[in-house]
């Protein structure tokens, strides 16, 4: 009778334990700005360069096609439909609330982590498979340095920046919607600045970053985490394509609970 | 008397057959510990960076125990010592060139200019500055071996430990990368201690290592 019990129980513990090394592993990222040695920060730099190349660079058509098709959609049938009831100001609360507060951060992030997260946990994952990883530690160079800082790095501040575009091409796609339904353009932006609010940027910013550290932290933490068979690769990107978007998921939750 | 660069005291290694080993490398010197797969014998040289730790005993590389050192200490005194690991271990996706600058460019203060003119000197000791902008992925493996080699060395250390450096090399090939391994020779022999650790030495070059050993049955016997 207590079988199920006790295999609920070890399910549990492992994933706490899980929870807990992955904790573990986002602090030593972060502890790794401190500790990176002043000769390798021009190493580092260049993977960093090269990191930012791929997750913000290459990201933003895609960035800005979601963002513009999406908020021409809602702004399209909001423009119709609230301007029948006569209350076509409350545009500006769902281009401010929704769009630019909730979904764009959310939306951003889930194309970062698809795109770039599944990239990265791959990418270390090979890493460990071929031997490199301990092949950097065998000459003394820290994995968590030459691997992991660089791409946490780049992932915040790749979110970050993505974050703002989506946000501003929205705003710009939400203007053309809006005219195209017989608004003008003054009036929408009277309606949507009134609705913006300093702590509503501000939160969007803090969402840019947070989500960023996830990106940056959970598939470096999935990647290097397998052992040496190269069967593990997939199962480490997969591991971390969901394990990032659980996470985006919670804090953003949290982010609504807690604001 | 010169300490040994390298100790292994009643440590143990094979999943298997468990053998307990204890071994002095004897400075200036060129060993071999032989052993099949399951013999763990692949163990010694991740034992001696610390890389993994032995259930039992303990190692002393240039009279330091690495497992006991704080991790950043250990990182830094892995510098000191040469490292071949099993399959290179090249970096995918940097040019050989890069892979051998790699240890220089984190690990030294040195310039640009300074870390450029000695991988120029380790390309063409190692014999590779033909294929030097290229990857890994696009070279032979006689090829990437050698530039492996050149990245154990860019610190001249006073020890080199090589995981099966010879496995898939033609005798000549396998010949040249011992002696450059050894770094030519001194007074007391071989200017560098060179450790070897894999499944088998090729005929040719029982000669030029000076102590050998197999790892049989749970213990370690010398070979003559």
């Amino acid at each position: 009778m207590l079988a199920p019990i006790a295999v609920v129980g070890t399910h549990v513990a492992r994933q706490v334990a899980r929870v807990g090394a992955l904790a573990r592993f986002s602090f030593s990222a972060f502890e790794a700005w401190a500790t990176l040695p002043a000769a390798g920060r021009r190493v580092a730099r260049r993977v960093f360069l090269n990191q930012l190349w791929f997750t913000a660079l290459q990201a933003i058509p895609l960035v800005v096609t979601l963002s513009s098709i999406l908020s021409f959609l809602v702004i399209s049938q909001a423009v119709r439909e609230l301007g029948r009831i006569g209350a076509v100001e409350l545009i500006g609360t769902l281009m401010v609330v929704a769009i630019v507060r909730e979904l764009g951060p959310l939306l951003t992030a889930l194309a970062v982590a698809g795109r770039s997260g599944t990239a990265i946990a791959a990418e270390l994952a090979t890493n460990k498979v071929m031997g490199e990883v301990d092949a950097l530690e065998g000459m003394g160079i820290d994995p968590v340095h030459y691997l992991v800082l660089p791409r946490f790095a780049a992932a915040i501040v790749s979110v970050f920046s993505l974050t703002i575009l989506f946000d501003a091409i929205a705003i710009v796609a939400g203007l053309l919607a809006a005219f195209a339904n017989g608004m003008s353009s003054a009036r929408y932006f009277d309606i949507v600045l009134a609705s913006l609010a300093f702590r509503d940027a501000g939160l969007t910013v803090v969402k840019g970053i947070v989500f960023g550290t996830i990106i940056g932290t959970v598939p470096s933490f999935h990647g290097l985490g397998v052992r040496r068979a190269a069967t593990e690769v997939p199962i480490a990107s997969s591991q971390a394509v969901v394990g990032s978007i659980l996470a985006i998921f919670v804090c953003s939750a949290l982010f609504v609970a807690v604001s | 008397m010169d300490l040994p660069p390298l100790s292994f005291d009643q440590v143990t290694v094979g999943a298997q057959t468990a053998s307990v080993v204890s071994l002095e490398v004897p400075p200036h010197r060129a060993v071999c510990v032989l052993g099949d797969e399951a013999s763990g014998v692949g163990l010694l040289g991740r034992y001696a960076l610390a890389l993994d730790r032995p259930p039992t005993g303990r190692v002393l590389v240039l009279g330091e125990n690495l497992a006991e050192l704080p991790r950043r200490a250990a990182l830094a005194f892995r510098r000191r010592v040469g490292y071949l690991p099993a399959g290179d271990g090249l970096l995918q996706n940097l040019t050989l060139y890069d892979n051998v600058a790699l240890p220089l460019r984190f690990g030294s203060d040195r310039s640009e200019r300074d870390i450029e003119g000695r991988i120029r000197v380790m390309l063409a000791m190692v014999q590779i500055q033909h294929v030097a902008r290229l990857r890994p992925a696009r070279v032979n493996e006689e090829e990437r071996r050698r530039a492996a080699l050149g990245r154990a060395l860019a610190f001249d250390p006073e020890l080199v430990i090589l995981e099966q450096p010879f496995d898939g090399l033609t005798p000549r090939a396998a010949a040249q990368i011992l002696e450059l391994a050894r770094g030519g020779e001194s007074a007391a022999g071989s200017r560098r201690t060179v450790f070897i650790v894999g499944q088998s030495l090729p005929d040719g070059l029982r000669a030029r290592v000076e102590l050998r050993y197999r790892l049989v049955r749970g213990r370690l016997e010398p070979e003559h």
